[in-house]
């Protein structure tokens, strides 16, 4: 008793030191405003007399005093660009991007921890309970490593860019100063709590430490959550500045600089981004363990995780396309010649490979789902629809990435009679895609519905009814979806933009209320027998890899859009880009310099797979036999 | 189910018969035509139905005791793809769209065909057959493709590699972003904020509700409100305003974009790309009448580094029209197409 009590006080000592952690950096934080102020004003005073100079915020339009220097005007030389014998721009983007892939991998995975070691608390089954908690420790173990090789990214990105880009990064930091230290701090925050929560691990597995354990996991999110939204702050300071008037000068106000236009847009998407990514490697991760397996149970056990691991990805990749939508749309309303850029002009060619990364998903993602209706005795009855599904899924995604702007040679462009085709180029504008795009989501939908059900009968009395209510219900939001889309064409574009509010709350209604129908259809349902885990077709586990694979490629393929639409700005309209490197890419180019990005954080994230199975080399064979079952069981794993 | 199914074999094989037809030009592709407007639409349309008639022609051979092996189906339907995109559908489309809808298609008969390992197995059995060569016939054709595959691979690379005279491809973009703001006649626009003066009410405000109301029912070619006619003398304001625009594109821009406006003017195909067809939901439809503004002011010339390779010979109008006139025109050119300028709010 009195040891439980100790464990308790220590693991609320714990718990408190974590929300100390958390708090550390606002406390820390709490007079850098007032010194950022004043320090800067003092300097006006010197300068000008006792005259305080004003300046207008170039996005909220206010008022503020001037107390930062204007952006520099820098000039191509050693001053402000050196340079090794190479590209600068090119070994930034790549050192970016790796500390954004690993970033990303290690800010999703705690988010799964959360979520799966709150499924193994609140399950009743104790030997999925135990599975789920391992799970989650396994995906810990993972990032712990991957956590390290951020830091690292993390520092050779900033050395990077003072070494190529002093004058920007200087002024970046002026702009930033008063919360650099504050990402600093959160960074300590963030590995304080990782370790209590890792090394904790085993001391807090049950009962009401437990508890207290998960909430770690919740302030871990929390911390994580932050510290990213602070490092976004950077590049929305980048794409639509404020807080600054047109000379570049900061005027005082933080809050201005971190909240852009495009900020909070960001913020979701990224969140829902990591997500997706972070469900795709883990994926990619359980895919190879299952293809390396040499036992029954460790395909079992790998085939649960890759399962588990793609359910949520995919969860937060379905809303995804919403938020890029609305980011999108909040690029257009800030300025029209960036969204023009984007999906009309210059980098419209990459949004159509975007729109083909996106299709790959949700093909994977089906494609998963019937290969493991294939380990489930009693799915066989949907077999024979699949092929409709494809139908519908090739439909919407040949109208998705069907370009308005054609690739052709001048011969093809006059046999074709105009720069647009009257057929196709019809599919090559917003409102069809909008319909296309909907009409994946909502069969990626049924198929999960499928899945779902695939070895279930339902014994409600009123099966029937919902059998037809449900068939009669996607039926509907198919034409209601395909309507809208044709509809878009005869309405004026705001509204044609509205549109897609209703599209999309087609979609999503075929998500929440199909999945709520479905699962009170198949409470008590009789089954037509188990899941056989392991059991699953090979070709399923690449489509896993292929998941993944396309996740990393298609988020460095967006980080390069998002970045290159700022054209010849280091910052949008404040400071100019003045190195010879200020031109923007040639397609080819960048799809290889992404392929190779994507190359490179695959090979090191075998390394760290590798590393992490070293250490479970070490496990004692009890330790691992010890998981009752064996072969996990359906049960309530989805 | 049978009687569906069996209306679904006629359908099959009407339409095979039909694209067998247009592949070896005894039909006219124009046989069945694509209807202007529905286009889009009937393609697809026209596609599900062949995918419903497929089915119930593999069905009805199943019934009568001759399945049709799924490899050939799988080959079968992808080779179909191809030729109706090839020979079905016109103007003809540029191989570069034709390759990634084959791939796509590529891709989703693999799906299709091993979406479970009965399928997959059926699929396979012919491909392992001819690996494993325990026949004659299988021996026979395993030699064969050992000396055809590197050929037809060489004969690929071959032709990849010869030099061609072709012209190159072009990636052109047909939309460059505008600059923020414009400079016509001394006085500078920001195209973000800008507004046509003459798209006004009976008040004089500007008021695109009432103008949207007022305008030629798109693709229909009639009036949405029978009295609003510009032609009418006896008609102001907005509509006065159209029918003054019209005057100015029916002496200015009709030779190249076309009394439809369709950019099928009498000088038209004398260019390549044609002048812009404004009927297309991807042109005036997707842009501000600031951006319309900006490309009819400066024309050709003036595009930007982005709109290479500059492939347009519009005269900078700036230099012949007033603004006044080329605001009016652009009106028109709404008016008449029945399409609305993009906004913002």
């Amino acid at each position: 008793m009195g040891l439980l009590t100790g464990k308790r006080v220590f693991s609320i000592m714990a718990l408190c030191m974590m929300v100390g952690l958390l708090l550390l950096p606002i406390v820390v934080a709490l007079p850098s405003p007032a010194i950022g102020e004043e320090a800067p004003a003092g300097d006006a005073v010197k300068k000008d007399g006792d005259k305080v100079e004003k300046g207008r915020d170039v996005y909220y339009k206010t008022e503020g005093i001037v107390v930062g220097a204007p952006a520099p005007k820098t000039t191509d030389g050693p001053k402000d660009y050196p340079r090794y014998n190479f590209e600068s721009r090119v070994l930034l983007w790549f050192a970016n991007q790796q500390h954004l892939y690993y970033g990303s991998f290690v800010l999703a995975v705690p988010i799964f921890c959360m979520i799966i070691e709150f499924m193994g608390v609140v399950t009743k089954d104790k030997a999925l309970a135990k599975r789920y908690d391992q799970l989650a420790y396994d995906f810990i173990k993972i990032s712990l490593t991957a956590y390290s090789l951020t830091a690292i990214l993390g520092g050779i990105l900033i050395f990077t860019f003072l070494t190529l880009y002093p004058a920007f990064f200087g002024y970046l930091s002026s702009i930033f100063r008063p919360v650099m230290h504050i990402y600093a701090l959160m960074f300590v925050a963030e590995s304080g709590t990782l370790y209590i929560y890792y090394y904790g691990w085993d001391k807090m597995k049950e009962g009401f430490l437990k508890w207290i354990h998960l909430s770690m996991s919740v302030i871990l999110n929390i911390i994580g959550t932050l510290l990213m939204f602070l490092a976004n702050s950077w590049i929305g300071f980048m794409m639509s500045p404020a807080g600054v008037d047109e000379q570049g000068r900061y005027l005082g106000n933080i809050w201005h600089v971190i909240h852009t236009a495009l900020w909070n847009p960001l913020n979701l998407h990224r969140i829902l981004g990591n997500m997706a990514f972070g469900g795709g490697v883990v994926a990619a991760y359980a895919a190879y363990k299952f293809l390396a397996a040499k036992t029954d149970e460790d395909r079992a056990h790998y085939d649960w995780m890759g399962y588990i691991a793609m359910a949520l990805g995919v969860s937060f990749l379905i809303p995804l396309p919403f938020a890029g939508y609305w980011l999108m749309r909040e690029v257009y309303a800030y300025r029209q010649q960036m969204g023009i850029t984007l999906m009309g002009g210059l980098l419209a060619w990459l949004f159509i490979i975007q729109a083909t990364m996106i299709g790959i998903l949700f093909l994977s993602t089906n494609y998963y789902l019937w290969q493991a209706m294939g380990r489930m005795r009693g799915a066989e009855k949907y077999q024979r629809y699949i092929k409709y599904l494809v139908f519908l899924l090739v439909c919407g995604f040949l109208v998705f990435i069907t370009p308005h702007t054609m690739v052709m040679s001048p011969a093809e462009l006059k046999a074709m009679g105009g720069q647009q085709h009257p057929v196709l180029g019809n599919f090559g504008v917003m409102s069809a895609k909008n319909g296309g795009i909907n009409v994946i989501i909502t069969t990626t939908v049924l198929s999960f519905v499928w899945y779902m059900r695939g070895n279930k009968v339902s014994t409600v009395s009123w099966a029937k009814f919902g059998n037809i209510f449900m068939g009669v219900f996607f039926a509907c939001a198919y034409v209601n979806i395909i309507w809208l889309a044709i509809y878009g064409y005869y309405i004026p574009a705001n509204v044609r933009v509205g549109l897609s509010v209703p599209q999309v709350a087609t979609t999503l209604s075929c998500l929440f209320f199909m999945f709520a129908l479905n699962s009170v259809m198949m409470r008590g349902a009789k089954q037509m027998g188990p899941i056989e885990w392991g059991k699953i077709s090979v070709r399923s586990q690449y489509a896993l890899i292929m998941l993944a694979t396309a996740f990393t490629w298609m988020m460095a393929l967006m980080g390069y859009i998002r970045s290159s639409v700022r054209l010849f700005w280091h910052v949008n309209e404040i400071m100019r880009d003045n190195s010879p490197w200020a031109y923007t890419h040639t397609v080819g180019f960048a799809a290889n310099m992404i392929s190779f990005n994507v190359l490179f954080f695959w090979i090191s994230i075998l390394f760290v797979f590798w590393m992490g199975s070293l250490a479970a080399k070490k496990v004692p064979v009890e330790a691992k036999a010890g998981i009752p079952g064996n072969v996990p069981q359906p049960a309530a794993s989805h | 189910m049978k009687a569906l199914m069996s209306l679904g074999a006629l359908i099959g094989v009407a339409g095979l018969v039909l694209l067998g037809g247009m592949i070896f030009d005894v039909i006219p592709s124009t046989t069945v035509r694509l209807v202007e407007g529905y286009m889009p639409m009937q393609m697809l349309f026209e596609f599900a139905c062949f995918v419903a008639g497929f089915a119930g022609l593999s069905y009805m051979m199943s019934a009568v005791g001759m399945p049709f092996p799924r490899f050939w189906q799988g080959i079968g339907f992808w080779a179909f793809v191809l030729l109706y995109l090839k020979y079905r559908v016109y103007p003809p489309i540029p191989f570069s769209v034709r390759a990634m809808y084959g791939t796509v298609t590529l891709v989703a008969v693999f799906m299709w065909i091993s979406a479970n390992e009965e399928d997959w197995k059926k699929f396979k059995q012919p491909i392992m057959n001819v690996l494993d060569a325990q026949t004659g016939m299988n021996k026979l054709l395993r030699y064969a493709y050992l000396v055809l595959l590197p050929i037809l691979i060489g004969g690929f690379s071959y032709n990849a590699m010869k030099p061609k005279s072709e012209e190159p491809i072009e990636l052109r973009t047909v939309h460059p972003a505008p600059p923020a703001s414009t400079k016509v006649h001394g006085k500078t626009y920001t195209l973000q904020t800008s507004q046509n003066p003459y798209r006004v009410n009976p008040e004089g405000k500007y008021d695109q509700e009432f103008s949207n109301a007022n305008i030629v029912e798109q693709g229909m070619g009639r009036l949405m409100k029978p009295n609003a006619n510009p032609w009418d003398d006896k008609n102001t304001g907005y509509l006065k305003y159209v029918r003054e625009g019209g005057e100015i594109f029916f002496q200015n821009c009709h030779f190249c974009h076309g009394d439809n406006l369709n950019g099928r003017g009498l000088h038209a195909f004398a260019f390549n790309p044609i002048p812009a067809n404004f009927t297309d939901p991807g042109t005036i439809a997707q842009l501000q009448e600031t951006f319309i503004f900006w490309r009819v002011s400066k024309g050709g010339i003036g595009l930007p580094n982005e709109g290479f390779p500059w492939a347009s010979v519009m005269p900078p109008w700036e230099q012949h029209l007033t603004v006044d006139e080329i605001w009016k025109v652009i009106l028109f050119e709404y008016w008449h197409t029945g399409y609305y300028p993009r906004t913002w709010d």
